[in-house]
């Protein structure tokens, strides 16, 4: 990509985040509101950078339970994806539970959660991959159940095993979708790590350092801590975006950056 | 170009239900020939097809290819279709090496093979190229070279030029010619088109619906190789007017 590339890329996301920030700090600053109930933005930034040797292994456990909890949530997703796929009957057997699933509140999902697995980590982990698991099914699910059925043929006239077919042709082609339900789950999973933390905290987290400092009328901290969130689920959002990026190239451009290398051999020879 | 027989279809009958597909059928394809098969939707033209390629199994009748029985069983033709079904994650050396990735294992000489038969045949610069950057004429391109890339002597080919347009069609008749005649295989051909069943064709199979069978069995005895001029001779016009006709008449019937 060009440096021109690269701007014309980066700079709608700049605007509208310096557009966000500029509102708030003009609400704040026109309206007249009371720093216990809105910070400027300045303000609320250096809560973050003043208190930062205090919130980094909180928000370092918000990562570890966002990412965890989202990679389990992936593998019990595409794992759930492609079994009801290949098998009908499990499929309308299994999926009423799943729904049922996500029609748990969270909160209410937590406290049985902390009776089973207690205050650690697991918890938190298990609930961000409650949460993240249904949208990956659900893409991988649609994915393979629409791979066009003359492709299948065309792999059975050949000769191909139900496996390779699966592998060569199923697989590769639910990978666009899969990526839309990973983006989902992406953007789920930090809220879903949040509300856990609420729900199944006994000593230090984010959330909960959030629902002292809202207690204490610290109202920059507050606002600091939800701006600590929000960038963790921005971050892994981008990841993912780059992740798709990296592997569905035949989406971007038209050539393969990798070729194979015997071809421009051969075709000297056949010229 | 004949040396005896490639594909044999002895009584072959294929119902589904009440519906007679395919009624007792004896058919015989020469190797190396060029055959087509037309006539209207429904008359079995395609059922004719998979129980050739395996995909169904006919209730009576036998299939030999080589003299070998092979129904129910896939994996022994070539198989073609209207959509040219290219996969868009795999490149066009990805797409026409398919086949050997389904079954085995691409080869270097699987790939050795692919690249020289795709730049012989006009489509050596886009050996990199993702189908979804090609045109529809290049696609069906690189879906024949597919087809071709494992080597069966015979090719099924359902319509393959049916979604191109007029000129581009022209084009791709002349270039599958060209192919067909350097690669020596045997060709069954599927169209609604009775000039391009004329043009490209040693014989034409011409097929009636309820129940579906075939009814005639025209050679197409105009020279090769068949160019522009092909297409307004008188010779190629009585068979057009006769393979109609006979359409005609059994629609009416």
């Amino acid at each position: 990509m060009t440096w021109r590339k690269i701007l014309k890329t980066i700079l709608g996301p700049i605007i509208s985040v310096a557009a966000v920030i500029g509102i708030w700090q003009a609400i704040v600053v026109w309206g007249n509101v009371a720093p216990y109930i809105a910070p400027r933005p300045l303000a609320a930034f250096q809560s973050i950078t003043s208190n930062w040797s205090t919130l980094w292994p909180l928000t370092s456990w918000t990562i570890k339970e966002t990412v965890y909890g989202f990679v389990a949530g992936v593998v019990l997703g595409v794992a759930f994806g492609v079994i009801m796929s290949k098998i009908p009957f499990l499929a309308r057997t299994v999926y009423p539970v799943l729904i049922m699933s996500q029609a748990i509140p969270i909160v209410a999902l937590a406290l049985p959660l902390v009776l089973i697995l207690g205050f650690s980590l697991m918890p938190k982990v298990v609930i961000v991959a409650w949460i993240v698991f249904f949208p990956v099914t659900v893409s991988v699910l649609d994915g393979l159940n629409n791979v066009d059925k003359d492709l299948l043929t065309l792999s059975r006239v050949l000769g191909a095993s139900k496996l390779k077919t699966f592998l060569v042709i199923e697989i590769p082609g639910a990978i666009t979708p899969l990526f839309s339900g990973l983006k989902i789950g992406a953007t789920y999973a930090v809220t879903g790590a949040v509300i856990a933390e609420l729900a199944a905290s006994s000593g230090e987290s984010l959330a909960l350092y959030q629902h002292t400092q809202a207690g204490q009328l610290n109202a920059a901290a507050v606002y600091g801590t939800t701006i600590i969130m929000t960038a963790i689920g921005i971050g892994w959002f981008l990841l993912t975006l780059g992740a798709e990026y990296l592997f569905t190239p035949w989406r971007r451009r038209s050539v393969a950056r990798r070729s194979w290398r015997g071809a421009r051999k051969v075709k000297a020879v056949t010229n | 170009m004949t040396q005896g027989e490639l594909l044999r279809l002895d009584g072959v009958e294929k119902r589904f239900g009440e519906t007679v597909a395919l009624q007792q059928s004896t058919i015989s394809i020469e190797r190396g020939s060029f055959v087509s098969i037309v006539g209207p939707s429904g008359c079995g033209k395609s059922t004719l097809f998979n129980v050739v390629a395996g995909l169904l199994k006919p209730e009576k009748g036998d299939v030999l290819l080589d003299g070998k029985s092979v129904v129910g069983t896939t994996g022994h033709v070539g198989y073609m279709l209207q959509k040219d079904l290219l996969v868009p994650w795999r490149t066009v050396l990805g797409n026409i090496t398919l086949g050997a990735r389904l079954t085995r294992r691409v080869t270097p000489k699987d790939r050795e093979q692919a690249v020289s038969a795709a730049t012989r045949y006009g489509l050596g610069d886009f050996l990199n190229h993702y189908p979804g950057s090609l045109s529809g004429g290049m696609r069906q391109r690189v879906a024949l070279m597919r087809t071709l890339a494992l080597n069966q002597p015979l090719l099924l080919l359902d319509e393959p030029f049916g979604a191109l347009d007029a000129q581009t069609r022209f084009e791709m008749q002349q270039w599958l010619l060209q192919v067909w005649r350097d690669s020596e295989r045997t060709v069954l051909f599927i169209t609604h088109d009775v000039d391009e069943a004329v043009f490209l064709s040693d014989r034409v199979l011409v097929m009636s619906p309820r129940p579906g069978r075939v009814v005639d069995d025209l050679s197409i005895d105009l020279p090769r190789p068949r160019t522009l001029e092909t297409l307004t001779s008188p010779a190629f016009t009585d068979l057009k007017a006769r393979i109609l006709k006979e359409l005609h008449s059994e629609r009416n019937a």
